[in-house]
């Protein structure tokens, strides 16, 4: 094996690759599961601490649709409970609404997708599927998951200010930003944070899949997720820092009075009119003229530059995992080669590299000079192309396969479906003069969902059904698993789906009472709807707890290979324990030689070696 | 809590372009057909896709008897479905490139007919106009001069600023409306004093940001009498969603009346927009108002 030396230093040996679950020394109960440094223990906690975020997110968008849906009347249920500065008669004040829309955002992308997709499965499957014992920077790996309680807590914490949280959106955008309360201090601050636990893990799964393979396991013969978040890696590495740079200028600009984002003679005031920082100067209702305590001689669109040429490759840190796992859940459940595997990895590649050149499309509105906006609406319209040929391939995967509709299955398969409807809202969108019309709308709220709910999370939900057993040692209850599916996915497409309607009749999005507009008054039963379908959407995925929590007590005793898998993961035992792996690995192909003609049975994992006379199979294509 | 489901169902049983707001400015028809033809290209697309998934899923579900083909794959199918879509997305991209140069390039405005500037404003939510007055020439502006009472800061050493009359539009239900005249080519400098706002006439297919320290000219000609609504789209506070504004599309004759009016008051007493005690003249020149009260 190509265990780093490095490695024999920490805290298991080299030879506990034999037998490993007995030969470690007991490990305290802190140093197992709390500051653990096995991989495996590290996604757990990514995933324990993001599915929590992912129903506060859930709680705050629920609490936002019922503003739009009956603007001004009491939340059922909770109206009545929660503090005064946050409801009037039960219903959300308009401050509040901006600060739930802005944390609805920021928590959903970046304490849920991002840890989920990134922290969640990089953590798991990098080692498990290249075959070796722990990521090559065990120490770095366990900071970059403990720096996500304390910045979640920190985000959290901005509710409990007089003036409320942060309320600038999750785009944050100045002068709007550095001119309101220490909410959005504590949002930058922990969005920092969370950015450095990023690099942290993006610079390990790098050093991991180039330096810790598996005897034999080429790079042409990994598996896509470990492709997919390889390349999410550099795309982390390269576009997080930029983010945090945005962030520590805005964070100047706030406090020292810098003009990075800050033009000459601003005339602002707190959005609250309540809080006043020392940036600038007003008294409750009464706006004092001044000029100088703001920083000036800055562009506020440098920021969205800045923030986009993170953002736009972060929605591809987003989808990209999610994309390698519906590649594998398919062809494993399909038993057949994943269509084109060269072709898919070109397309990741592509989608990386255009992805840090279209950031502009989210600013072709922006102020910024309407001749760039032609050459990103170029780029950003062939982004649409590796896309296409992701689609076409997982279409050519299921073709003629033989198809299993196991849960993780038809969550992969939901994802195309969705991915295909967000792709194609994405189209309209890259064409800048449509995008005139139909930027900030609900359209763009629309397209956001269908690619991060119905894309990643889909993505997500189908590789949690399908690693779990690996995971836990147990099996999820398949029967809840459909259940689940199948309400989400129902009542996933019924909230977001007319979305795109009302975006087409020029509903604008975080507004907080869109009946002011004489034109969007025919739009409120609509609002309704998507309102009662969001309700029950939120309450569907309780089906997933549930299933989670129940399977864990009661679930059967997972075997080694669930699902007749090929990759690598699946020779470990059925719970590895630290170390992962109670054989020597040695890799002899591809890990979609499933249905190899000549052979019994239908799949061929990639640890098992040939049988004699046998031709080899030519390896991954 | 009513609940229409018939209304609350619209999104099912209606064409989504019939959606759309009437369109009444002259590039609009060509925007909304960019929009018509990718949204046919979709729903192409769409079922073609759908198609082949249902009918696979459907064809090819498990059958413990029958064994997967056993196929890597086809160059020659990805380079065809890599090329198809690269024809069709470079072509789109070039006709859009038409309508975008057409509509934004500051090069490609037209000669306007009437020109106004326009701000966003944040302490209190709405929007301030400036007309040039009876001699069609604007003041200059000095950002300097920039105060409350005077958010376009008004040069007033400027003999061509002393005419020029400003409204402030509240948000909300009541805005103030300000008039245009149909047919012609309007010139709008748009710009803010505090954050980003976003000018948005839904009818007329016009969107820009507003951006403080920067003028951005935004032009539209509208081809329908009527009243039309202004809305910010840019997250701006609290008070975003009221940024309602009105938008009156006159014929030559009711606006050059409407014009003379506002010569006539001359200097709009205006709902001040940071507190509801104090009245701001909303001029230049406060000497020769005849309405201060502060
Ligand atoms: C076919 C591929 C895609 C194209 C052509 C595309 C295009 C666009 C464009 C032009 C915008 C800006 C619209 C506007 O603000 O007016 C946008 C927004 C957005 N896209 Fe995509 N997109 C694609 C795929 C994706 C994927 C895969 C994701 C995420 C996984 C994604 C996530 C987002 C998000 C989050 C926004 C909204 C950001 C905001 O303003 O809050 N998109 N997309
Ligand atoms: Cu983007
Ligand atoms: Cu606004």
């Amino acid at each position: 094996m190509q265990t780093a030396v490095a490695n024999a230093n920490e805290i298991h040996g080299h030879d506990t690759h034999h037998g490993a679950d007995h030969a470690h020394h007991e490990l305290s109960f802190i140093r197992k599961y709390i500051f653990s440094t096995d991989h495996k223990v590290i996604a757990k906690q990514f995933m324990a601490v993001s599915l929590f975020f992912l129903f506060v997110g859930g709680l705050f968008a629920l609490m936002i649709r019922w503003q739009i849906a009956y603007p001004g009347s009491a939340i059922p249920l909770i109206g009545n409970i929660l503090p005064n500065s946050w409801v009037s008669d039960g219903a959300v004040t308009a401050n509040f609404y901006t600060q739930l829309l802005t944390l609805h955002g920021t928590v959903m992308i970046f304490y849920v997708i991002i840890p989920l997709a990134v922290g969640m499965f990089g953590n798991f499957c990098i080692p498990l599927m290249i075959g070796t014992d722990d990521m090559a920077l065990p120490r770095l790996n366990m900071f970059s998951f403990w720096l996500v309680p304390p910045a979640g807590l920190i985000m959290l914490s901005g509710f409990f200010y007089d003036s409320g949280t942060a309320a600038a959106g999750w785009t944050g955008y100045p002068p709007l930003g550095p001119t309101s309360g220490p909410g959005q201090t504590t949002w930058l601050v922990s969005l920092f944070m969370i950015g450095f636990s990023s690099i942290m893990g993006g610079t390990n799964y790098m050093a991991t899949v180039l330096n810790k393979r598996a005897k034999g396991l080429q790079l042409l013969q990994m598996p896509l997720t470990v492709w997919a978040l390889f390349i999410t890696a550099i795309l982390i590495t390269l576009g997080t820092p930029v983010l945090a740079a945005a962030i520590a200028m805005q964070i100047c600009d706030q406090y020292l009075h810098t003009g990075f984002f800050m033009p000459d003679n601003l005339l602002v005031t707190a959005p609250d009119n309540t809080y006043v920082t020392n940036a600038f100067i007003a008294q409750g209702n009464q706006l004092l003229e001044h000029k100088q305590l703001l920083g000036g001689g800055g562009q506020p669109i440098l920021w969205q530059h800045m923030f986009w040429f993170y953002s736009h490759p972060a929605v591809y840190i987003m989808i990209l995992p999610g994309m390698g796992i519906v590649s594998d859940v398919l062809s494993t459940f399909a038993r057949k080669p994943i269509y084109g595997y060269k072709a898919m990895i070109f397309a990741i590649m592509a989608i990386a590299f255009l992805g840090f050149i279209v950031w502009g499309h989210h600013m072709f509105q922006s102020g910024m000079n309407p001749l760039l906006g032609t050459t990103f609406m170029l780029s950003t319209i062939l982004i649409a192309v590796p896309s296409a040929i992701k689609v076409f391939n997982w279409l050519g995967t299921i073709w003629k396969g033989n198809i299993r509709f196991t849960a993780a299955n038809m969550n992969a398969l939901a994802f195309i479906a969705t991915f295909i409807i967000g792709g194609l809202s994405g189209v309209f969108m890259a064409s800048a003069p449509v995008d005139i019309y139909i930027h900030d709308t609900y359209f763009i709220v629309a397209h956001i969902h269908y690619v991060l709910f119905g894309g990643a999370l889909f993505a997500i939900f189908a590789g949690i059904y399908y690693w779990f057993p690996k995971m836990y040692g147990k099996m999820l209850n398949e029967n809840l698993g459909r259940k689940h599916f199948y309400w989400s996915f129902v009542f996933f497409n019924l909230t977001f789906y007319p979305m795109h309607i009302l975006g087409v009749g020029g509903h604008m999005r975080r507004i907080y009472n869109p009946y002011i507009y004489e034109f969007l008054q025919p739009l409120q039963p609509m609002n309704q709807f998507v309102t009662f379908a969001a309700i029950i959407l939120g309450f569907s995925q309780l089906i997933l707890v549930v299933n989670i929590l129940w399977s864990l007590k009661y679930g059967k005793a997972a075997p080694r290979n669930p699902w007749q898998s090929n990759s690598i993961e699946w020779s470990a035992p059925a719970h590895p324990g630290h170390g992962n792996f109670d054989t020597d690995i040695v890799v002899y192909r591809g890990p979609y030689e499933y249905s190899v003609p000549g052979r019994e049975s239908d799949f061929y994992p990639q640890t098992e070696p040939p049988s004699e006379n046998e031709v080899p199979v030519h390896s991954g294509h | 809590m009513n609940f229409d489901l018939s209304k609350g169902l619209e999104w099912a049983y209606r064409d989504m372009l019939t959606f759309f707001p009437e369109n009444v400015s002259t590039f609009g028809a060509q925007l909304d057909s960019i929009f018509a033809l990718i949204y046919w290209f979709s729903v192409a697309t769409f079922f073609l896709t759908y198609g082949l998934l249902v009918i696979f899923m459907v064809k090819y579900r498990y059958n413990e008897h029958r064994k997967a083909y056993y196929f890597h794959g086809n160059n020659l199918m990805e380079f065809t479905w890599t090329l198809l879509p690269t024809i069709f997305f470079v072509g789109l991209g070039l006709w859009s490139d038409g309508a975008w140069s057409k509509t934004k390039y500051a090069s490609r405005v037209p000669k306007p007919d009437v020109e106004i500037d326009v701000l966003g404003y944040q302490s209190g939510f709405g929007w301030q106009f400036r007309y040039a007055g009876p001699d069609g020439v604007f003041g200059n502006k000095d950002r300097e001069q920039i105060t409350i009472a005077n958010p376009f800061g008004i040069d007033s050493n400027d003999i061509h600023g002393k005419d020029d009359f400003v409204i402030i539009s509240p948000g909300g239900t009541r805005p103030i409306p300000i008039h245009l005249p149909v047919n012609k080519n309007i010139l709008v400098n748009l710009s803010s004093n505090d954050v980003l706002h976003s000018f948005f006439l839904p009818n007329f297919r016009v969107k820009q940001d507003a951006l403080p320290g920067q003028w951005i000219k935004v032009w539209f000609n509208g081809s329908k009498i009527g009243t039309y609504e202004l809305a910010c789209a840019e997250l701006c506070g609290s008070g975003h969603y009221n940024m309602r504004g009105q938008v009156f599309i006159d014929s030559q004759a009711d606006y050059d009346k409407w014009l003379d009016e506002q010569y006539k008051i001359s200097k709009p007493v205006l709902e001040a927009p940071v507190s509801s005690d104090t009245t701001i003249v909303a001029s230049a020149d406060t000497k020769d108002s005849k309405t201060t009260k502060n």
